[in-house]
């Protein structure tokens, strides 16, 4: 086990540069999870982590040790692949002892090890079949396998769920989870899906256009976005977006928003300037509150347990980043996630509230946070 | 969806007629084997003789150097095949994994060699063997078979390589190996099919050759191949059309049973669990 030091690494083809200056501490034993869009670069830097790209600049440390120039199997780390990449000609225990036999380890040590790793998965009745003769599910505890019998200092990860069905993609994200806490072993994770990330990360490295937007645990990346992309892309379903301009007509700075004026918490300064405001879904409450305003739902959407309201949103509040935050929603409608709603929520005109702290206020312009 | 009866009959007749159109010359090159010489001309043609004439195999292996030219033949295209596989997975393996300038265009041109008709290189292969002294030799007509298969083998191979997923050398360098040692110890492994299948072409295309052997080996009759050899069964007055068949059979024999052998590589699938 070992901590991971990551120190200005840039990658470029030519003009075109999918990583900037990326760097990033994990320490020992950690769970760090890189999520973002298709083609953020989070599958970039994993690559490079475990050699299998080089970079264009930047050092990256392994418990202390400089590997930027190692080949990857001379860095101590195990990876574990989207496609699994199993080796089709080899059984399944010969495909979790190709690691150690390649390393010279002992016959007698790599059969303990493998049968050991087999069990922990719950595969040893499958250690003599081929890749081709096992499930989607169980493929993918053998590359799980293939890297712990390795006893390496780090796992790294590429989006290893992607290819499983939605339930057992949820079951083995939490095998994942206890297996890590298990091993203790430092483990890089890469995923598209937010979900996973929230659910099993110490912290979330969320990227975009090759530059990580926000470092955070799962909790200060839901609760204090760095910007409107981070707000926009944690979270399901994302942060609602409403355009303001600020105004002092009442005693405080306020915006204008679904026809009121809403109370915001900043300087007076901000007087004229045009903010986003940011309102989650589940912020959003059926009935009077703080702040009412009283809507004709656009489609309501019933889950069983809560329902997905739709409303459009005033032509003066329409923001066109709504669209930028990682959901395709439409910028002229917001959701409101009603938990246990009342069933009359389907038809006819309803309110709607929410509390104006709840708000997360941006820069228009710069698209930043405003603290 | 059901087919009809008319439609699976038509079919069945379609395939049927292939298949005699296709089988038809070997049977009758068997039958002409088999046959007295003076059946075999006869109208209306026999379809099978009164006597079939067994022996003739026998006869044509004690009588002439059938066993030599066979084993000159295999010489020449087991040669052909190593020295053609060893370039062409190299050179497939580089042109599917590694990105560099004008290697697009290098693939293609290594094509061209392919397009070019094969006594086209004849003369200027028979001048460079010449200055090697290589003319006489089995090497001339191995390296010869090499500039045939190279190209097309290449182009195979690469197209292979192509449908292998990238994932598992890398897989295969995380876990210690070095990038040759992936491509020996996981790609060609898992390439099996592709590989059998590009042997096989260069085997049956070095064996098949007339042209070459006849040009660069004439002069050296210890080391004709069997195509060659069998050229020389034809008399100028009088053929003995049943010995010419006999060994026909036993020199197409040996590339039969290849295939038979190497027929569950062929049909491929050993890729298959690779991936999701």
């Amino acid at each position: 086990m070992a901590g991971i030091h990551i120190e200005n690494v840039t990658k470029s083809y030519g003009q075109l540069s999918v990583l900037k200056n990326f760097s990033l501490e994990v320490s020992d034993g950690e769970f760090v999870v890189f999520v973002g869009p298709s083609g953020c670069g989070k599958s970039t830097m994993l690559k490079i982590l475990a050699g299998l790209e080089e970079a264009s600049s930047g050092t990256i440390r392994i418990g202390g040790r400089d590997v930027t120039d190692l080949a990857p199997g001379d860095r101590d780390i195990a990876m574990v692949f989207q496609n699994y990449a199993l080796y089709p000609h080899l059984t399944v225990r010969k495909n979790m002892g190709f690691g150690l036999k390649m390393r010279g380890t002992d016959p007698t040590e790599i059969d303990k090890r493998v049968t050991e790793a087999a069990k922990i998965l719950g595969v040893d009745h499958l250690l003599d079949r081929r890749p081709k003769a096992l499930s989607g599910g169980q493929r993918q505890r053998v590359a799980l396998g293939r890297a712990i019998v390795r006893e390496p200092q780090a796992f790294l990860m590429d989006e290893p769920l992607s290819n499983l069905d939605a339930k057992l993609r949820v079951h083995t994200r939490a095998e994942i989870s206890a297996l890590h806490k298990r091993l203790g072993v430092t483990t890089i994770y890469v995923t598209h899906d937010q979900i996973e990330a929230m659910t099993m990360a110490d912290r979330i490295v969320i990227m975009k256009d090759g530059a990580i937007q926000q470092i955070a645990d799962p909790d200060t990346m839901f609760k204090k976005p760095a910007n409107l992309f981070v707000a926009g892309f944690i979270g399901s379903p994302g942060m609602n977006f409403l355009r303001a301009t600020v105004n002092t007509n009442g005693p405080s700075p306020a915006a204008r928003i679904f026809g009121y004026d809403v109370p915001l918490r900043i300087p007076q300064s901000f007087a004229g300037r045009e903010v986003i405001l940011g309102l989650r879904p589940e912020h959003i409450a059926a009935g009077p509150g703080a702040v009412t305003f009283d809507v004709m739902p656009r489609l309501v959407e019933s889950l069983g347990s809560e329902k997905y309201v739709y409303v459009d949103v005033p032509v003066e509040n329409r923001v066109e980043a709504a669209r930028t935050g990682g959901d395709e929603r439409r910028a002229d409608t917001i959701i409101a996630r009603l938990i246990n709603p009342d069933e009359r929520v389907t038809e006819g005109p309803i309110k709607l509230s929410f509390d104006p702290a709840r708000l997360h206020l941006f820069d228009a312009t710069t698209q930043a946070s405003i603290e | 969806m059901k087919r009809s009866t008319l439609h699976q009959t038509t079919l069945y007749a379609a395939v049927f007629l292939v298949c005699a159109f296709l089988i038809f010359p070997i049977y009758w090159l068997f039958i002409t084997a088999i046959s007295p010489p003076d059946q075999l001309r006869v109208l209306p043609p026999r379809f099978w003789p009164e006597i079939p004439r067994w022996e003739v195999f026998g006869q044509v292996i004690r009588e002439r150097p059938i066993l030599l030219w066979l084993g000159n033949s295999a010489l020449a295209a087991i040669g052909s095949v190593i020295l053609s596989m060893t370039v062409s997975v190299l050179a497939g393996y580089s042109l599917s994994r590694f990105r560099v300038r004008g290697g697009q265009s290098l693939g293609l041109f290594i094509l061209t060699a392919k397009m070019l008709p094969a006594t086209l290189l004849v003369i200027p292969l028979f001048g460079i063997f010449r200055t090697m002294d290589l003319i006489g030799s089995l090497w001339s007509i191995i390296l010869a078979h090499a500039t045939l298969i190279i190209p097309f083998t290449t182009w195979m191979l690469k197209g292979y390589f192509d449908t292998i997923p990238r994932e598992l050398e890398q897989a295969a360098m995380v876990d210690g190996c070095s990038p040759l040692g992936a491509m020996v110890r996981v790609i060609l492994p898992v390439s099996a099919p592709g590989l059998a299948a590009t042997a096989l072409y260069g085997f049956v295309l070095s064996w098949s050759d007339y042209a070459y052997a006849r040009t660069f080996l004439t002069n050296a009759q210890t080391n004709w191949t069997a195509n060659l050899g069998i050229t020389t069964m034809k008399g100028e007055y009088i053929s003995n059309w049943g010995d010419i068949s006999a060994a026909s059979i036993l020199i197409a024999l040996p590339v039969l049973i290849i295939y038979l052998f190497l027929e569950r590589y062929l049909v491929g699938g050993l890729t298959a669990g690779a991936e999701k």
